[in-house]
């Protein structure tokens, strides 16, 4: 039998945990699936993942877990797995399960695989694929115990892929008995940070503007795009120069340096003085008239035309994809 | 023999001063050392060089001052009732030669106080110096009394107040002269031999010796003591400096001066951090003008960066160079990219590795040649131009930074780390003619690294190509104006100035000379470490935005440089100025423009 | 303010610059060929670590695990100034998976009673962020993950942790704890000269590895190669609108972004 933990937030589960059911389904073989679902209060969430094709979702619903600590999750954890007793855990690889997966691992003496992007089969031993050397290389990896525990991560495996069942899946409770006195970790409610302050540094997503964007009074355009995309703004040091955007939304070696998921260059020829700011962005998309721009050395994707046209036709096509 | 004596105690308390300083005085290369000193001293080619009236005012006095010698020691010998050779014939005759010396003195040194005075150039500092007043009264008072000396009954009362009041006004001059500025008289001709042939030399640290820079004013060389001591605050390092050009805090000529007060005080155990305001030495790009255009040798670049070592070593190097040095620790290069872009570049430019065997030249690509995306076209051009000259090259499977942004911000152990990386790399591969377009590579690689007992051959691409190119010309039906930048690092450092106005000359252009250009650039801003300084609240304008506007105002269309830093600085400067000249670099000029 | 004895466990890794070089076996890399490096979330840990020495008094202890060239990163932590470093020397530990090195960093720091261990989140080489958190299980000590800001209270600690799409959380516990930090919380210090040379005389305790425990928990890597997908820049032609709608679908399907 697999188990999948899944994770909930207010109530709701995090798309992930579609992810690692669509996994489990992937590989499961005919073996039953079993989602458990660790929080207070969480009925409401077990009936949502229950539509999932899976044998049952089992609630481990305690007052103790209303607030995420590793002491408390590892513990009733330990305790579900134990009477449970699956062959393989799932969980997806978020910031909440690194935190207590491998707790759970060396309590329970199992073998514990992270950040998993793919299985084989090997000899009929479960292989669990993921990457090393900062992707550089990728490794196949094998449990040396028995009833391993898998971490997959987050975006590897498709969550509209999750089979539906036929009809809703049982849902469960599944007793576990905490002493709350052994929880030692005291959390308090999660906060975003403040908006007063540009905090590039952490945005997910940027739109940057360099001399391209000609003038200030064409910044609407860029501005439409982010908030489009749900992005942030940046520009290149002229602009800020100019004084047409603040100092703290430069991004450069003499400004900030960023590593969002998405970076979008619009006009910016890519000088070295700017690349060094946002290198570390995940994927780079670049929009500039000049083909032999250095920015589209490091850009993932490229357009090379009027970011005038371009910028508008990007918004139409986002807001054809909100649409679908 | 009061005055003799004030003279000779301050003196030694000088020479003690001197003494007491760590290091060693170095006088290698002697020849070169002779011909500067006859250029620079005897024939005073650089006080007349930037202030020519001024400069030729100041040779008089001091042939004068040369020619009066004979005569004031015969004077002395005979007022102490040595030996009286007053009478000879032949001191007869010099004392009538001397007459027009005495006029051309009265003549220079008046216009000298005039411009002191009247003018109040700002070179000289805020208020006027009442000492220099004073002596140049003394040397006029000299002149005067010597020729009324003709003039007046030498038997009679007034001839022998005349000669009593010259002889005084020479006592108390003496007197006056090692706590004064006119200490130069008795020392700049030996800082001008000490100076070192080599523009900005700063020796290795010995890490045996536990040696971290200079921390406090009892750690200043003998050399530096030498050059505080005789500085004659002229101000020209002052105002050919590019960062009090921009309005910064930095003032060579303060530095200086402040050494010599802390110095003359006794300050032994004082912290030179605290002495300069720190903040102020790291303003400075190294580029060299001051140490250029002092005409009494001192050597300002010793001192700050030697400074800089020290606060280094102790972890007080501003922060953005914390973040530079990470990157020259764990990536080997200043911006901390990946090499696969170097590797990319090779791929695509179809470089071959450096084969001793069958390559005449290695060509040093550099941190700009593995990371810079437009000096990499330049360095295609460079490559096409060897190629069709059928110059054969080859580049290294790996460099490192060659370490000159460690060395000249005076972070010195990663500097000998880098550098004793490249030299095992270099001494494998075999090189022993290095190419490279970067002048700063250029430095450290011809110059920093013979201190490690490395010797090669290394060669600016505008000089060679210059040579390649001597028959190549292009004549269009109308000339481009263009404007060249000289790096600070090839035109005052390595004094090329020539090639690259030859090559661009001969290939059509036509040249619009900036104010300050050739051996005595205005810097771009980018060395010394402040390619990566923005960060930081700075007073002033970029030093950068001073140099793009001086371009600018050459009217030219185009500007080029031959330096991948300048080149970089200065397009940020025009990206600032939302202006549309073109950079255009020296080797893709020549590339595009020869048959 | 009570002085803290604060650990830092670093791990060498192989420096990012490095070209994958695969071992005859395919399960390991080519040692001989790879430059090696501090993994760079422990540089942030040691330069926590330091700063909370700095504001509190006492010292700071670096621990590594791994062969004799991990002395390397060992000295360049006490020339940046931990005062002084474990080293469970062993060659095995050095592609040994997370529980097997946590097993023996765990025994050689027991008897010290640490108030605090810091580590980075995770390696650079292998990527398991697991070993700071199994550590705390063996040391029977609280831990927190992705720990951004860190607070020393009366016998306790109190830390912000990154949490998923800009949320924050700050979290407290009692000391002694475990933390695992986050890069590029701070600005790293550069080892100065002085340091350098002050290192040269500072102790370096050997403790000998734990063997490796029968395989209940263990994970082996059984075929390590180079991924076929290499990053190229895609330049989208077509019409503006054909080439904004083809970026946006390979944002969205291919690199997920939106």
């Amino acid at each position: 039998m697999i188990l999948v933990i899944a994770e909930q937030h207010g109530g709701k589960m995090v798309r992930a945990t579609w992810e690692t059911v669509a996994a489990a389904q992937q590989i499961a073989a005919g073996a039953p699936i079993v989602v458990a679902v660790p929080g207070a209060g969480v009925g409401e969430a077990a009936r949502e993942i229950a539509v999932a094709a899976v044998h049952e979702v089992v609630t481990v619903d305690h007052q103790a877990l209303g607030s995420y600590t590793p002491d408390g999750y590892s513990a009733a954890l330990e305790q579900a797995i134990t009477e449970l007793a699956p062959s393989l855990v799932l969980l997806p690889h978020t910031y909440q399960t690194r935190d207590f997966a491998p707790t759970l691992a060396a309590r329970m003496n199992k073998p514990l695989v992270t950040d998993v992007t793919a299985f084989k089969r090997r000899d009929q031993i479960l292989t669990f694929v993921r990457p090393m050397f900062q992707g550089k290389l990728v490794a196949d990896v094998v449990a040396d115990g028995p009833d391993p525990i898998a971490t997959l991560q987050v975006g590897a495996f498709r969550a509209d892929l999750v089979a539906k069942g036929t009809a809703p899946a049982p849902v469960r409770p599944l007793t576990v008995s905490l002493d709350e006195t052994s929880i030692r970790e005291r959390p308090e409610a999660p906060f975003r940070q403040a908006r007063q302050a540009v905090d590039l540094s952490q945005a997910e997503r940027i739109v940057a503007v360099g001399r391209g964007i000609k003038g200030q009074e064409h910044l609407p355009v860029a501005q439409n795009l982010a908030a489009a995309l749900g992005a942030e703004l940046a520009a290149s040091r002229p602009i800020c120069d100019a004084g047409w955007l603040p100092m703290e939304r430069q991004v450069g070696s003499s400004g900030q340096t960023v590593a969002p998921k998405l970076y979008l260059a619009l006009g910016i020829s890519g000088a070295i003085q700017h690349l060094v700011g946002m290198k570390g962005s995940s994927t780079i998309a670049a929009i500039n008239k000049d083909p032999d721009a250095p920015i589209f050395e490091v850009a993932d994707y490229g357009i090379v035309g009027d970011l005038f046209e371009v910028v508008p036709a990007l918004i139409e096509a986002l807001k054809e994809l909100r649409r679908t | 023999m009061a005055f003799l004596g004030a003279f000779l105690v301050q003196v030694a308390a000088r020479v003690r001063l001197i003494s007491a300083a760590a290091g060693s005085l170095s006088v290698d290369r002697p020849a070169v050392r002779l011909r500067r000193f006859l250029f620079d001293v005897l024939l005073q080619r650089q006080t007349i060089r930037e202030r020519p009236w001024v400069g030729v005012a100041h040779a008089f006095v001091f042939w004068g001052f040369l020619a009066f010698s004979g005569y004031t020691i015969v004077e002395f010998l005979r007022g102490l009732g040595l030996v009286d050779l007053t009478e000879h014939p032949l001191f007869l005759a010099y004392r009538v030669a001397l007459l027009p010396w005495a006029i051309a003195v009265l003549v220079g040194i008046t216009l000298l106080l005039i411009r002191r005075v009247l003018f109040r150039p700002a070179a000289l500092g805020e208020a006027i110096s009442t000492e220099s007043v004073a002596i140049a009264l003394f040397i006029a008072t000299l002149m005067v009394t010597y020729v009324l000396g003709f003039l007046v009954d030498e038997g009679g009362t007034m001839g022998d107040a005349n000669w009593w009041v010259h002889m005084i006004v020479i006592l108390a001059f003496m007197a006056l002269i090692p706590a004064s500025k006119h200490f130069h008289l008795v020392l700049s001709p030996i800082t001008v031999f000490l100076k070192s042939p080599e523009l900005g030399r700063v020796g290795n640290l010995d890490f045996e010796k536990e040696q971290v820079g200079l921390e406090t004013v009892k750690d200043l060389e003998k050399k530096i003591v030498l050059d505080a001591l005789t500085c004659v605050e002229c101000g020209r390092c002052q105002v050919n400096c590019p960062a009090w050009g921009a309005g910064k805090e930095l003032n060579p000529k303060t530095l200086i001066l402040q050494t010599q007060d802390a110095l003359v005080a006794g300050r032994r155990e004082a912290k030179l951090g605290e002495i300069y305001s720190e903040k102020v030495l790291w303003q400075c790009t190294t580029c060299g003008a001051c140490e250029n255009q002092c005409p009494v040798g001192i050597e300002h670049l010793p001192l700050i960066i030697g400074t800089r070592r020290g606060l280094v070593s102790n972890g007080d190097a501003p922060p953005y160079l914390g973040g530079m040095y990470n990157n020259l620790e764990r990536r080997s290069n200043i911006w901390g990219l990946g090499y696969e872009q170097r590797q990319k570049f090779i791929e695509a430019a179809g470089l071959e590795m450096f084969d001793p065997a069958r390559h005449e030249w290695l060509v040093w690509l550099g941190c700009a040649g593995a990371f810079e995306a437009d000096y990499q076209k330049s360095l295609r051009a460079l490559f096409d131009i060897l190629r069709t000259k059928n110059i054969s090259f080859g580049v290294l499977e790996k460099e490192r930074c060659n370490g000159d942004p460690a060395k000249r911000t005076g972070n010195e152990y990663l500097f000998q780390e880098l550098a004793s990386g490249n030299i095992e790399t270099l001494r494998n591969a075999g090189a022993t003619r290095i190419l490279t377009s970067c002048p700063h590579c250029l430095k450290t690689l011809g110059e920093d690294y013979r201190r490690f007992g490395y010797v090669a051959e290394v060669v600016h691409s505008s000089v060679l190509v210059a040579g390649l190119c001597g028959d190549d010309r292009r004549e269009g039906p109308v000339r481009e104006s263009v404007a060249f930048h000289d790096p600070c690092y090839l035109g005052r450092y390595a004094g090329h100035v020539e090639e690259p106005r030859q090559l661009l000359t001969r290939l059509g252009a036509d040249l619009r000379e900036p104010v300050r250009n050739r051996d005595n650039p205005f810097c771009c801003g980018a060395g010394g470490g402040l390619l990566f300084a923005d960060k930081e609240e700075e007073p002033g304008t970029r030093i950068s935005d001073v140099r793009f506007k001086q371009l600018q105002e050459t009217g030219a269309a185009m500007v080029v440089t031959a330096c991948p830093f300048c080149s970089i600085m200065l397009k940020g400067a025009q990206a600032t100025a939302q202006a549309d000249t073109q950079f255009v670099d020296l080797m893709t000029f020549v590339k595009e423009r020869l048959q | 303010m009570t002085p803290m004895k604060i650990a830092v466990c670093i791990k060498q890794v192989p420096s990012r610059d490095w070209q994958p070089r695969l071992n005859d076996s395919r399960t390991w890399i080519r040692e001989q060929d790879a430059a090696f490096e501090m993994n760079e979330p422990d540089a942030y840990a040691l330069e926590e670590a330091l700063r909370l020495k700095e504001k509190h008094g006492g010292e700071v202890v670096v621990c590594s695990a791994g062969p004799s060239r991990v002395a390397q990163v060992i000295r360049e932590a006490l020339a940046r100034g931990a005062d002084r470093a474990i080293h469970v020397e062993s060659d095995e530990l050095a592609a040994a998976d997370a529980a097997t090195v946590a097993d023996s960093l765990a025994a050689a720091m027991k008897d010290e009673r640490f108030d605090l261990v810091l580590t980075g989140l995770q390696s650079d080489d292998m990527g398991l962020a697991q070993t700071g958190v199994i550590l705390a299980q063996r040391l029977d000590r609280p831990h927190a993950t992705i720990v951004m800001e860190v607070e020393i209270g009366q016998g306790r600690v109190r830390v912000k942790r990154e949490l998923e799409g800009g949320w924050f959380q700050w979290v407290t516990m009692p000391l002694p704890a475990v933390l695992t930090i986050q890069s590029g919380i701070n600005q790293l210090r550069y080892a100065t000269l002085k340091g350098i040379m002050a290192a040269k005389k500072k102790e370096i305790r050997r403790a000998p590895p734990i063997p490796t425990r029968a395989g209940t928990s263990g994970v082996r890597i059984v075929s390590l190669y180079v991924p076929e997908k290499t990053k190229k820049t895609q330049i989208i032609a077509g019409s503006t609108s054909e080439a904004a709608k083809e970026l946006v679908r390979r944002l969205r399907e291919e690199a997920r972004v939106i």
